[in-house]
């Protein structure tokens, strides 16, 4: 039955407009959790408030258990779904260029997006700046290509990797959430203070 | 411990750990047994999600794209002296045996396209859906890739349509067919495989192995 895409229910022109809804309804929450306000997201990262970790972790459990039932109940076929060919270290030195941007920045990309849609002025900074780095990096990309798709894996996921049960790797996350969660709330107790 | 007593947070936390819990007996992945939806794969013949055209694979192999297997299902013989780069031999009686993943995307080409429909059929039955064929086969590629021709009294936008179908045909080693030249060659002769293969593209001689291996 699903991916809808993947199956031809629907085409490229209304698979835009389903972009655009879920990516309004997505930038909602975001404001919704406070996320469209650089103040909110750079406290994350001097840990008096952990309210991005807690969000994200949030999403990701929920998004996990619900592919989990829907591949059990047959509605979805997992095979199908696209997965970002993973990169180990190019990875994570994106990852870092980007933590290092969130910091500086205050925002990652989406948040920035729903902070410019409520006409924050630094979200509109932010988002220009997007876009004048992929401008960059679409015109160094000859140069950095070797490296970018260099320790091509792949489309893996966890329980592949580590050769487990499905299952098991969807339990083993869900403990780790409720576990960081915990330790996030306490986290918040023992720095909230320096707000 | 009342449950009124708790926290939304940790009642959600519960729910969580219960889903979790129930998860660890779950099977996403389909099992052994298929059950093939006939509505469902007549919605993919009919509306054409299952074919790549031959111009699009040529494109993806001067890209060098790894994303997907190509899969030549002709004899070994014919495979030998002729195949589209990057393909791997797998004949139609051994394709139920060979080992492919469920979340490959799989290209299938034959002579024509029947085999290759039927192998689809085939791979449909065992579970395998990121399945796809070639448009027209071997006969397809020979036609739009290999030999394009320039259609008479062509517009300017066929003919520069033209210019990079010659392009993508040398660089596969073919020979494009301009207008009023060479008439199609009465045997098509396929190219040598010393011919070009791309940067990227395996010897044709040693069957290719499977770029993202070790994982």
């Amino acid at each position: 039955m699903a991916p809808f895409y993947k199956y031809g229910f629907f085409g490229d022109e209304m698979s835009l407009v389903l972009a655009f809804v879920l990516g309004t309804g997505f930038g909602f929450f975001l404001e919704r959790a406070g996320f469209g306000s650089a103040r909110k997201l750079a406290a994350q990262f001097y840990l008096y408030d952990m309210s991005v970790f807690k969000v994200m972790f949030t999403a990701i459990v929920t998004a996990m258990l619900g592919v989990t039932y829907l591949g059990w109940l047959g509605w979805l076929d997992l095979s199908l779904v696209y997965l970002v060919p993973t990169h180990l270290v190019p990875q994570i030195v994106g990852g870092l260029v980007l933590g290092v941007g969130f910091v500086v920045g205050g925002y990652c990309p989406g948040t920035s997006v729903a902070s410019l849609a409520t006409g924050r002025i630094d979200g509109f900074v932010y988002a220009f700046g997007i876009g004048a780095g992929t401008l960059v990096y679409a015109e160094v990309f000859p140069w950095i290509k070797g490296f970018v798709n260099s320790n091509g894996m792949g489309q893996v996921t966890l329980p592949e990797v580590f050769d487990l049960p499905w299952g098991l790797v969807v339990f083993v996350v869900v403990l780790i959430a409720v576990a960081g969660f915990s330790a996030a709330t306490l986290v918040e107790r023992r720095f909230g203070d320096k707000a | 411990m009342k449950l009124a007593a708790l926290t939304l947070n940790q009642k959600l936390a519960i729910v969580a750990v219960a889903l979790g819990t129930l998860a660890l007996f779950s099977v996403p992945h389909r099992g052994p047994v298929v059950t093939l939806d006939t509505r469902e794969l007549a919605q993919i013949v009919e509306k054409e999600v299952d074919h790549v055209t031959p111009s699009e694979l040529a494109g993806w192999i001067v890209q060098g794209r790894s994303d997907y297997r190509l899969v030549d299902l002709r004899t070994e013989s014919d495979y030998a002296a002729y195949h589209i780069p990057t393909a791997e031999n797998v004949t139609v009686a051994a394709l139920p045996e060979f080992p492919f993943q469920r979340t490959e995307k799989i290209v299938l080409y034959s002579d024509g396209g029947i085999h290759a429909a039927q192998a689809w059929m085939l791979m449909q039955a065992q579970g395998y859906r990121a399945v796809y064929t070639v448009l027209g086969g071997l006969e397809g590629w020979k036609d739009d890739v290999l030999y394009p021709a320039l259609p008479a009294q062509a517009s300017a936008a066929e003919r520069a349509r033209f210019e990079r179908a010659a392009a993508l045909s040398r660089f596969f080693g073919g020979e494009p067919r301009a207008e009023g030249g060479a008439a199609v060659p009465a045997t098509m002769e396929l190219p040598k495989l010393a011919a070009p293969v791309p940067s990227g593209a395996v010897s044709p001689v040693a069957p290719r192995k499977k770029k993202k291996e070790g994982c």
